[in-house]
């Protein structure tokens, strides 16, 4: 039984991570599946805390994760171990890549414990004021944003590449299979190399990450203090220090194997495999105490809470962020996105969105939303539209930070007005007929004047910019989607009685 | 012009044919008119045919041509280029009607095609356009492959001799090489080249489609056309958008009509007097579609109606 415990974890693992990739690779057309695909998403207390305090009111779709917080109470940090897609892959990587014998010697990784909760600190008081550094650590997210932005086109590449590979081995089919289109995204290279960057921490120790910087790991750590399941010692102990070392996380004192660190056991029950069998489990009193607690001197948590501070108000005054700044009018959000001050503070730029959007229309943003906006949604019309009845990105987020709305709803939100360049279109600058946009307007925004030449009608544009997408013109389209600042609800309209 | 008009009828088809003829009143409960003039090669050139439903107007309409046995034979494979281009529902007569799709799709099943399938190149995203049209279903239904052509692997360079603007395009490979080739048109109102017809309906077995009206649109889709000549059109004027074309949503009228020819510029020459010319207030005439009359110009078909023999005929 007790053998069988460490399988079941790794078994655990790889089936949690696989059910996260299957809910990734859900999330598509024609999204009908019944769990939500961002089921990790909403059971991460971390994001529901962060969320739950920039939106200042309740976020619905976030209450199962304090849930979660509660199992922690129960039984001690079982996520990291057991459930965390993260941790799963960072263990795959760990045993594949670094051996043992290669990994650098034990060192007394105190000062490095104390940093995480220094990084909490941080990040809890900088995302609060400003700056989203708390979504791009956070596991589940930087997972999502990783799998989705920067191994998914790669996979589509390969596949529709590989294919009519295979297909030309088979017999003669007359018709080709259809590829799948190729999703491309901005930012994907830099967020590889920052997951990369993660898993190359690994050599210095095992799950380097998760054990000094991982911001939810932290908040279970925290929450684990006040464990019910506790690990109990018997005086069996011959001191073999067998547990000690093969503890993944470190978590018994060399000195004091009896005693367990409780703020960093991950209860994976490995110390199970006790040669006296001195080892149990049970439940008990939760004590806020713990044996070799981190010194958290009042200098480190005042520094740590200064720093947030100030880089959130370097932020704050930095043109891009700040209000007498420049405002991006080419930042078009999805449709029923919060306003632009909050929906960066709600936005866990997890990527769903991005995935689900089935025009490939919404990216990542590097810098054009400012430092706070760092990997938010915004809609690039020229790689995508806006496709008219779909709701999908709304569906799908997490933290409503684009809100859930009805397809009619959707069809009636200004998320920006079309403007032609005049002395670039080809209907104005030569006798052509084009009207391109006007034949692809789904929402007869777009008329021709008696010349044919298109003219925008500002009071019906939704901003969609299928205009932008589909206009014939090389390079930048002649027909721009700017930001309307604020989305705006058009006037519902019966779209039958009007004339083309 | 038209290979299979020159053949000569062969024993095997006249046989064929009689059987339909003296079989067809037999299995069916009315005794159609038509069904006795049967003919296996044809004995009109344009088929229009009213009143009915669709799979009526598809069978009132294709005896007279022949029957589908003239144009698919068995094993062979059949490409219907539908119009599936926008995610609108089939009562918007934006899109195919769903159940002559579904008829088409029976019949050259029945005249023992080995594979049909169903192509696009869609405007809007293809997911949708598929889904909201309904034809996804009626042509998967049917037993046809429903295709998208979202993915450049599916399309060929070619060069366009014939062309006089559009010198080279992809093409989707699956129209270029099939054994036969059918146009599956619905004719709309269309702001920039006042109407949307069979010919018009070519530009989606293109990949780039918006390059098309950056050189000359009326000029590029008779040069499209010069590609592949369709063995049969086939045009659903079942509902027509007369306003807001080509997307919608806007006025609708039902005609209920279905036509069928071999000749597209002729199909076209006949159906553009279903919508009124705003300028004029008269149906439109073949001439003052420029499309047409530059595909004329191509050879590509007969623009003269009188030239033509045309026969209308009642489904019920």
């Amino acid at each position: 039984m007790i053998k069988t415990i460490p399988f079941l974890r790794r078994t655990a693992q790889v089936l949690s991570f696989l059910f996260l990739l299957y809910l990734v690779i859900k999330t598509a057309f024609p999204l009908e599946i019944k769990i939500p695909v961002d089921l990790y998403l909403r059971l991460d207390p971390f994001v529901a805390i962060i969320s739950t305090l920039a939106h200042k009111g309740i976020i619905e779709r976030m209450l199962p994760a304090f849930g979660v917080l509660l199992l922690v109470i129960i039984f001690g940090n079982f996520f990291c171990g057991w459930f965390c897609p993260m941790g799963a892959v960072i263990d795959f990587f760990d045993r594949l890549l670094f051996r043992e014998k290669k990994r650098a010697k034990a060192f007394d990784d105190q000062p490095l414990r104390r940093f995480r909760y220094g990084v909490f600190i941080f990040s809890i008081i900088a995302g609060l004021m400003a700056f989203q550094v708390m979504y791009l650590l956070d596991p589940i997210s930087l997972l999502t944003r990783t799998l989705i932005i920067s191994f998914y086109p790669p996979a589509i590449y390969i596949f529709n590449h590989l294919v009519p590979q295979v297909q030309s081995l088979l017999p003669k089919n007359p018709f080709s299979i259809l590829n799948i289109p190729l999703p491309v995204f901005k930012v994907n290279l830099f967020i590889f190399i920052f997951f990369m960057g993660i898993l190359a921490l690994g050599v210095i120790r095992k799950r380097f990450w998760c054990r000094y910087l991982c911001p939810l790991g932290t908040l279970f750590s925290i929450t684990s203090r006040l464990r019910i399941l506790k690990r109990s010692v018997t005086d069996d102990c011959t001191d073999c220090q067998k547990c000690v070392k093969e503890c993944p996380v470190g978590a018994i004192p060399e000195k004091a194997p009896q005693n367990c660190r409780q703020q960093d056991c991950v209860s994976c029950f490995k110390c199970l495999e006790c040669p006296p069998q001195a080892v149990s489990f049970n439940f008990g009193i939760p004590a806020w105490k713990t044996v070799d607690g981190v010194n958290l001197s009042r200098r480190y948590v005042l520094g740590s809470f200064a720093f947030g501070c100030v880089s959130a108000l370097m932020i704050k005054t930095n043109p891009l962020q700040s209000e007498s700044g420049l405002k991006n009018n080419r930042l078009v959000r999805p449709p029923g996105a919060l306003p632009e001050e909050e929906f960066v503070a709600v936005c866990t730029g997890c990527g769903e969105c991005l995935k689900v959007c089935p025009n490939n229309a919404l990216q990542s943003t590097f810098l054009e939303a400012g430092l706070a906006g760092l990997y938010t949604p915004r809609l690039v019309s020229r790689i995508g539209y806006c496709e008219e009845f779909c709701n999908f990105c709304g569906r799908v987020c997490p933290t409503e930070a684009i809100r859930p709305l009805s397809i009619e709803e959707k069809r009636l939100i200004q998320i920006g007005v079309a403007h032609i360049d005049k002395n670039r279109c080809i209907a104005y600058d030569t006798e052509k007929i084009c009207l391109v946009c006007n034949e692809q307007c789904s929402y007869h925004a777009i008329v021709g004047d008696e010349k044919k030449r298109p003219i925008v009608k500002e009071e019906k544009c939704t901003g969609c910019g299928i205009c932008e997408n589909k206009c014939p013109v090389d390079g930048e389209s002649a027909i721009i989607v700017y930001s309307s600042g604020v989305q705006k609800k058009l006037k519902p309209e019966n779209s039958n009685n009007k004339s083309g | 012009m038209d290979q299979s008009l020159g053949k000569k009828l062969t024993r095997r088809q006249f046989i064929k044919g009689a059987a339909a003829v003296t079989a067809a009143p037999l299995i069916m409960e009315t005794l159609p008119f038509y069904g006795t003039l049967a003919h296996a090669s044809g004995e009109a050139d344009l088929v229009i045919a009213k009143n009915g439903s669709p799979s009526q107007l598809l069978q009132a309409a294709m005896t007279p041509l022949g029957g589908m046995g003239r144009f698919v034979k068995k094993g062979q494979r059949v490409v219907i280029k539908a119009n599936i281009a926008w995610a609108r529902t089939p009562e918007q007569a934006c899109t195919n009607n769903p159940d002559l799709l579904f008829s088409l799709v029976k019949m050259c099943y029945e005249a023992g095609a080995k594979r049909v399938a169903v192509w696009d190149h869609t405007c809007d995203n293809y997911q949708f356009a598929f889904a909201r049209s309904g034809l996804k279903e009626a042509g998967q239904k049917a037993g046809a492959d429903v295709l998208s052509g979202h993915g450049r692997n599916v399309y060929k360079q070619v060069e366009i001799p014939r062309a006089k603007k559009l010198k080279t395009a992809e093409i989707l490979r699956d129209v270029l090489e099939t054994d036969v080739f059918i146009n599956f048109p619905i004719p709309k109102q269309h702001f920039a080249t006042e109407l949307t017809l069979g010919l018009k309906n070519l530009m989606g077995i293109a990949w780039d489609m918006e390059i098309m009206h950056k050189i000359d649109l009326h000029q590029c889709i008779a040069d499209i056309n010069t590609l592949r000549k369709p063995d049969l059109v086939v045009v659903d004027a079942i509902r027509i958008l007369t306003t807001n074309g080509p997307k919608g949503p806007g006025k609708t009228e039902d005609p209920n009509q279905v036509m069928v020819s071999t000749d597209i510029v002729s199909v076209d020459a006949y159906s553009v007097a279903l919508f009124k010319n705003p300028k004029t207030g008269k149906p439109f005439k073949p001439e003052e579609v420029r499309f047409v009359k530059l595909a004329s110009e191509l050879g590509l078909g007969e623009i003269d109606l009188a030239k033509i023999r045309v026969k209308k005929v009642s489904a019920t």
